[in-house]
C-alpha cells in the first residue's frame, strides 16, 4: 500500500499504532521521488542521505512513545527561497547557485522542533517572480497532470511534489498567488494566511508587504496542521503579529459572496462553471450565496505591478557579489557589482527591478508608486466594507486550467493576468485558500478560492474542510513513466 | 559690497546602545574586523530588521532636549544607493517623518549667547567601513577591505538650518551638541572615535542678497580644529571666487588635513536620486504620549541648565560655558567649593587653572578620591585671608594630590603661615632699613624697583613667614 497520499493525521495514527515507521514512509517518498523527479523536476535538491539518521530517530521516538507531535517524521518539501541552515538557498537564480544559508528561517526552526523531516528544496520562478516556474535558472518544473503544461508558479516545485507524492506536504510563499495558483494547477490545496501571521524571517524577500509563507497540501486538514505549527509572533519579524481577537465568520448558514469582477472577461467558462457548481453545493449545505461587487479588484494587477516591483527593486539590491553569492569580476568595485548583477539575474527579475526602480524615481513616485499605495488602501477598505455584509468571498483561483509551456511566455500581460484572482488577497493582507474541486474539459484540475477577513484563518480553514468533504475531489494525476 | 557666509551643519551621532539598530548584535569595540555580525546587519537573504527600542528612546530624548516637535506617527524609509560597505545597498533611514523637527539649541560664542536652529533629528543605521587599498578612492583602489562591525550601529542625524554665520559659531555648536549627548548619556561623544561625525554646507553671498549662494558640502573634518580651519578656508575660497565673478559649483569637497585645503570630491550636478520609500519590513513608529512623558520625566540636567546654574553662582557666561564642558567632576567640585568659599571666580580659577594644571602634569584626569571640596576650599581661604602665600597654596595643593593631608595643619607644621602681626613686621622693617641705607639712597634717586629687594630682605629675615604685601606697605610707610 502507498502512503504518500494519506493525510498527516492518518499517517500519524499509523505511526502511533506501529503499523508504519517514519523510516518506511521516508523510503517510500524518496522512491517516489526517484521515479517521478526525472519527469517533474520539482525538487532542486533532495536531502536523501542526511535524513536516514533523522528517520531512525523518529522511529525510536514512536517506539518509546516520545514523539514530538503530529508532524513528527512527516516528510515535507521546502521552497528554495526559505533558508535551512547548512543548505543552499538558491531562489532558482544563478546569483545564489553557490549560496549556503548559515541560519534557519523561523518556520524551519518551528518545524524542526516538531520533528519534521525535510525532503529537500523545491523549484520556483527565480526569486519567486513568475507564474509558471519557466523563470527558474535551473529549468522548469512540469505539471504532474500533464508534463507539457506548467505547474504554475512561483511555488511550482512545491505544488508539483505534493501532487506527485514525493513529499507529504510542502511550504511555499505567496506574494500574488504563488501558493494558490500552482496548487490549483496541480490539483492540491494551497493556503495563504493573513499577512503577518506566519513569520517571514528567513524567507528571501520579493515584495515584503505582500510575501507570506503558507502550506501546500493534499487536503485542507494538513494545511491547518502546518499553518498552526508555523503561525505566531516572531521577535525577528517586526511585521509579524500576535493573534488578535477578531469577529469570526459563521461556519453554518454563512453568507458567501461571489465576486462579480472575477466572473467576467478573462475568466474561462470552465473556471466560471466550477465556481457556480461549488456555489450550488454550498447552498445545499444551507449557506446563502450572493453576488458582490468589488470594483477595485479590476485594478489589482496594475496596483500589484507597481508595488511588488518597487519593493523588489530594493530587496534585490543586496545581491551584488560583495559578501556572498556568485561574483563576476570587474576592474573596479562598481564594475564588479554591475557585472555580477548583469550575469546573475534572469530577464524577468531584471525587468521587475527596472520597473520598480522607475516607479520609485524622483518625479515618477507620486504618479506611480504613490498612487498604487493609495489605491491599495482603498481596495482594503472595499474588502473590509464587503466583509460587513458577507462571511466569505468566493472566486476561481485561476482564470483557466494549466497552460502549456511557452503558451504565455511571449505575452507578458496574459501571464500576469493568470494572477488576477489571487492578487487581491495579498494586496489587502487577508487569508485565502485554493481548493481543488473538479476537472476541466481538458481533464486538468480546477479550483475555487475562498477568502475571509484578516485574522480569521482557522475559521476559513474549518469552513473549507466542510466544503472539501462535500466536493470530494479524489482525482490523482497519472505520471507517465512513473510508478502509479 | 560685503560678502557674508552661511553655514549649515549635518552631524551624525553614534548612540551607545548595547545592541545594533535593527538586530541583536553587540555594539562593542574590537580590533578584529567582521566580529559582530549576524544575518540582519550583514544583509543576508531573508533577514529582517527589528527596531531597537532603546535607540528610539535615545533619539526622542535628544529631540526633546533640542526643543524639537516630536513626530508621534513616524516611519522608517529605505534610502537606495549602491556602495560595497552598505550591506543591503539601501540604508534604513527616515525621510519625510523624522522623529524631531523644528528645534533649537542655545550655544555660547565669544562669551555671548546665540541660538542654532535645528531643522530635523532623524534615526538611521550606520554603514560598514571601507578601506581602499592602493588609493584613497573606490574607483582607483586595487582592492577594498570591508569591515561590517559598524554596520547597523544606531545613528542620529542632526541637521541645522543654514543660519550659522561663522566657523566659531559652528565649532561652538558642535561643542554644545557633544556636551548634550554626553550629559544625556546617549553617546560616548568622542570625536576621535567617530562618535560624532560632521559635514558642513557652506555658501557665500552679498549681504543684501535675498538668496543664498551655491552650497558646497565639506566632508572629512575629524576634529573641531579641522572644522574651524576647513570652514575658514572654504569661506575665503568662495569669497575670492565671488569677487572674481567666478561661478561656484554645487559639489562635495574633501578637507585635506595635511595640506589644509579643500578639494573637489564629486560634483552634485546630477544630484543623486535615493528613491526613498517607506520600509515595508517595519511598521509605523508610533510614539505614545506615555512613552514621551516617561522620557520627559527622566530628563537629566541639560548643559544649558548647568550653564545657567554656573552663571547664577557668579561666573561669566564664558567661564560658565567652559566649566560646563569640562569633565563632570570639575563642575561638581566647583559647585561645592564655591558654596563654601562664596567666591565663584577664585574657586573657578583654582579648579580650572591650578588643580587641572597640576593633575595634567602628573598625567591624571581627575583628582584623587580623598580630595574633598572642604580641603580645597580651606586652601583657597588660607590664601585669600593672607594666612599663606599663593605659592604656599599651590604647594599644599600639590601635597594634597599626593596624599591625604589637612591643609591648615600642613601649613602650620611646614611653617607656611604668614606673619601678619604689623608690630613684629615693623620691627623687622626698621632693622632692614637700618642695614640698607645705601639702597634707600638709590630709591630716593628714583630706583623704585629696589623696594622689591627690600621686601625680599624682610621676608628673608622672617624666614618666609611675612606676608609680602603687608611688608611692602609698612616699608613704604617707613621710607616716606
Amino acid at each position: 500500500m502507498n502512503h504518500y497520499k494519506l493525510s498527516i493525521s492518518e499517517i500519524n495514527k499509523l505511526f502511533k499504532d506501529k503499523k508504519l515507521k517514519p523510516s518506511e514512509l521516508y523510503s517510500e517518498v524518496f522512491e517516489r521521488a526517484a521515479n517521478t523527479e526525472s519527469i517533474i523536476h520539482g525538487h532542486l535538491t533532495l536531502f536523501q542521505d542526511e535524513n536516514i539518521k533523522k528517520a531512525a530517530d523518529a522511529d525510536k521516538r514512536y517506539e518509546n512513545g516520545t514523539e514530538l507531535g503530529i508532524l513528527d517524521g512527516i516528510p515535507i518539501a521546502i521552497k528554495d527561497n526559505i533558508n535551512i541552515a547548512g543548505y543552499a538557498t538558491t531562489c532558482s537564480s544563478q546569483m545564489l547557485s553557490n549560496y549556503i544559508s548559515p541560519y534557519d528561517a523561523t518556520v524551519i526552526t518551528k518545524l524542526k522542533d516538531e520533528g519534521v523531516m525535510f525532503t529537500g528544496k523545491t523549484n520556483l520562478d527565480e526569486f519567486a517572480m513568475g507564474s509558471s516556474t519557466e523563470n527558474s535558472a535551473f529549468g522548469p518544473t512540469k505539471n504532474p497532470w500533464d508534463p507539457s503544461r506548467v505547474p504554475g508558479g512561483s511555488s511550482g516545485g512545491s505544488a508539483a511534489v505534493v501532487s506527485a507524492g514525493s513529499a507529504i506536504a510542502s511550504l511555499g510563499s505567496d506574494t500574488g498567488g504563488s501558493i494558490r495558483q500552482p496548487a490549483s494547477f496541480c490539483g492540491v490545496v494551497g493556503f495563504k494566511p493573513t499577512y503577518g501571521t506566519v513569520s517571514r524571517f528567513g524567507l528571501v524577500a520579493f515584495a515584503s508587504s505582500l510575501d507570506q509563507i503558507g502550506p501546500i497540501t493534499n487536503n485542507v486538514e494538513d494545511s491547518k496542521i502546518l499553518f498552526n505549527s508555523m503561525k505566531g509572533f516572531d521577535p525577528f519579524d517586526a511585521t509579524s503579529r500576535k493573534e488578535s481577537k477578531t469577529k469570526q465568520p459563521k461556519l453554518n448558514n454563512a453568507k458567501i459572496g461571489i465576486i462579480k469582477e472575477l466572473m467576467e472577461d478573462g475568466i474561462s467558462e470552465d473556471a466560471k462553471l466550477e465556481v457556480q457548481k461549488v456555489a450550488k453545493l454550498l447552498e445545499s449545505q444551507g449557506h446563502e450565496i450572493v453576488e458582490v461587487s468589488l470594483p477595485l479588484t479590476k485594478m489589482s494587477i496594475s496596483i500589484y505591478y507597481l508595488i511588488a516591483p518597487a519593493e523588489c527593486s530594493a530587496n534585490l539590491s543586496r545581491f551584488d557579489g560583495v559578501r556572498y553569492g556568485n561574483r563576476v569580476a570587474g576592474n573596479t568595485s562598481y564594475e564588479m557589482m554591475e557585472n555580477t548583477r548583469a550575469e546573475g539575474f534572469g530577464p524577468e527579475v531584471k525587468k521587475r527591478i527596472l520597473l520598480g526602480t522607475y516607479a520609485l524615481s524622483a518625479g515618477y513616485y507620486d504618479a506611480f508608486y504613490g498612487q498604487a499605495l493609495k489605491a491599495r488602501a482603498m481596495m482594503k477598505k472595499e474588502f473590509t466594507e464587503t466583509y460587513k455584509e458577507v462571511d466569505y468571498l468566493i472566486s476561481p483561483t485561476t482564470p483557466s486550467d494549466p497552460f502549456k509551456f511557452g503558451e504565455k511566455s511571449d505575452n507578458q500581460l496574459e501571464m500576469y493576468m493568470s494572477d488576477l484572482c489571487t492578487i487581491p488577497a495579498n494586496l489587502v493582507g487577508m487569508p485565502a485558500i485554493s481548493i481543488p474541486t473538479g476537472l476541466s474539459s481538458n481533464g486538468l484540475p480546477l479550483s475555487v478560492q475562498i477568502m475571509s477577513p484578516a485574522n480569521t484563518d482557522n475559521t476559513l480553514l474549518e469552513f473549507s474542510q466542510k466544503l472539501e468533504s462535500v466536493v470530494s475531489f479524489t482525482s490523482l494525476p497519472e505520471i507517465k513513466g512513473g510508478v502509479s | 559690497m560685503k560678502i557674508v557666509p552661511t553655514i549649515g551643519m549635518e552631524t551624525h551621532v553614534e548612540l551607545k546602545t548595547n545592541s545594533k539598530m535593527f538586530c541583536r548584535c553587540n555594539v562593542v569595540e574590537t580590533d578584529k574586523p567582521n566580529e559582530n555580525l549576524c544575518p540582519t546587519c550583514l544583509g543576508l537573504p531573508g533577514s529582517l530588521p527589528v527596531p531597537n527600542k532603546r535607540a528610539i528612546e535615545f533619539i526622542t530624548l535628544l529631540a526633546l532636549s533640542t526643543k524639537c516637535q516630536i513626530t508621534t506617527d513616524g516611519m522608517f524609509h529605505r534610502k537606495n544607493y549602491f556602495y560595497p560597505d552598505l550591506p543591503k545597498n539601501y540604508q534604513i533611514s527616515q525621510f519625510d517623518l523624522p522623529v524631531g523637527t523644528e528645534g533649537s539649541l542655545e550655544i555660547v560664542v565669544n562669551g555671548e549667547f546665540s541660538t542654532v536652529e535645528i531643522e530635523r533629528v532623524h534615526m538611521e543605521e550606520d554603514t560598514g567601513k571601507s578601506t581602499h587599498i592602493g588609493s584613497g578612492r573606490i574607483d582607483s583602489a586595487t582592492s577594498t577591505h570591508l569591515d561590517f562591525n559598524r554596520a547597523g550601529i544606531p545613528l542620529v542625524e542632526v541637521v541645522t538650518k543654514p543660519l550659522i554665520k561663522s566657523s566659531k559659531e559652528a565649532v561652538s555648536y558642535i561643542e554644545e551638541l557633544r556636551q548634550l549627548v554626553i550629559d544625556l548619556d546617549i553617546s560616548e561623544g568622542k570625536l576621535e572615535k567617530g562618535n560624532l561625525r560632521f559635514d558642513a554646507n557652506i555658501s557665500v553671498a552679498y549681504e543684501n542678497d535675498d538668496e543664498l549662494g551655491t552650497k558646497v558640502e565639506i566632508k572629512n573634518m575629524n576634529s573641531l580644529r579641522s572644522l574651524e580651519k576647513a570652514i575658514e578656508y572654504e569661506i575665503s575660497r568662495q569669497t575670492k571666487m565671488l569677487n572674481n565673478n567666478e561661478t561656484i559649483i554645487q559639489e562635495t569637497r574633501h578637507w585635506d588635513e595635511k595640506k589644509e585645503v579643500t578639494s573637489s570630491m564629486r560634483s552634485k550636478e546630477g544630484s543623486a536620486d535615493y528613491r526613498y520609500f517607506s520600509d515595508p519590513d517595519i511598521p509605523n513608529m508610533i510614539l505614545s504620549e506615555d512613552f514621551i512623558d516617561k522620557i520627559k520625566n527622566n530628563m537629566p540636567v541639560l548643559p544649558s541648565e548647568k550653564r545657567n546654574t554656573f552663571i547664577n553662582s557668579g561666573l561669566s557666561i564664558e567661564d560658565a560655558n567652559s566649566i560646563g564642558k569640562s569633565p563632570k567632576w570639575m563642575g561638581e567640585l566647583y559647585k561645592s567649593v564655591s558654596d563654601i568659599t562664596n567666591d565663584s571666580k577664585t574657586s573657578f580659577n583654582w579648579i580650572t587653572g591650578e588643580l587641572q594644571g597640576q593633575l595634567r602634569k602628573l598625567g591624571e584626569t581627575s583628582p584623587p578620591e580623598w580630595m574633598t571640596a572642604e580641603q580645597l576650599a580651606e586652601i583657597i581661604s588660607l590664601v585669600k585671608s593672607d594666612k599663606i602665600s599663593f605659592t604656599s597654596g599651590k604647594e599644599i595643593l600639590g601635597e594634597l594630590i599626593e596624599e591625604k593631608i589637612n591643609p591648615e595643619e600642613y601649613a602650620i607644621s611646614n611653617k607656611l603661615i604668614q606673619e601678619n602681626d604689623t608690630e613684629e613686621i615693623s620691627k623687622m622693617v626698621k632693622e632692614i632699613i637700618k642695614e640698607n641705607s645705601e639702597v634707600l639712597e638709590r630709591i630716593a634717586n628714583g630706583e623704585q624697583k629696589l623696594i622689591g629687594f627690600l621686601v625680599g630682605q624682610v621676608i628673608k629675615l622672617s624666614k618666609g613667614k611675612v606676608n609680602p604685601s603687608v611688608a611692602k606697605e609698612l616699608l613704604l610707610k617707613e621710607i616716606k
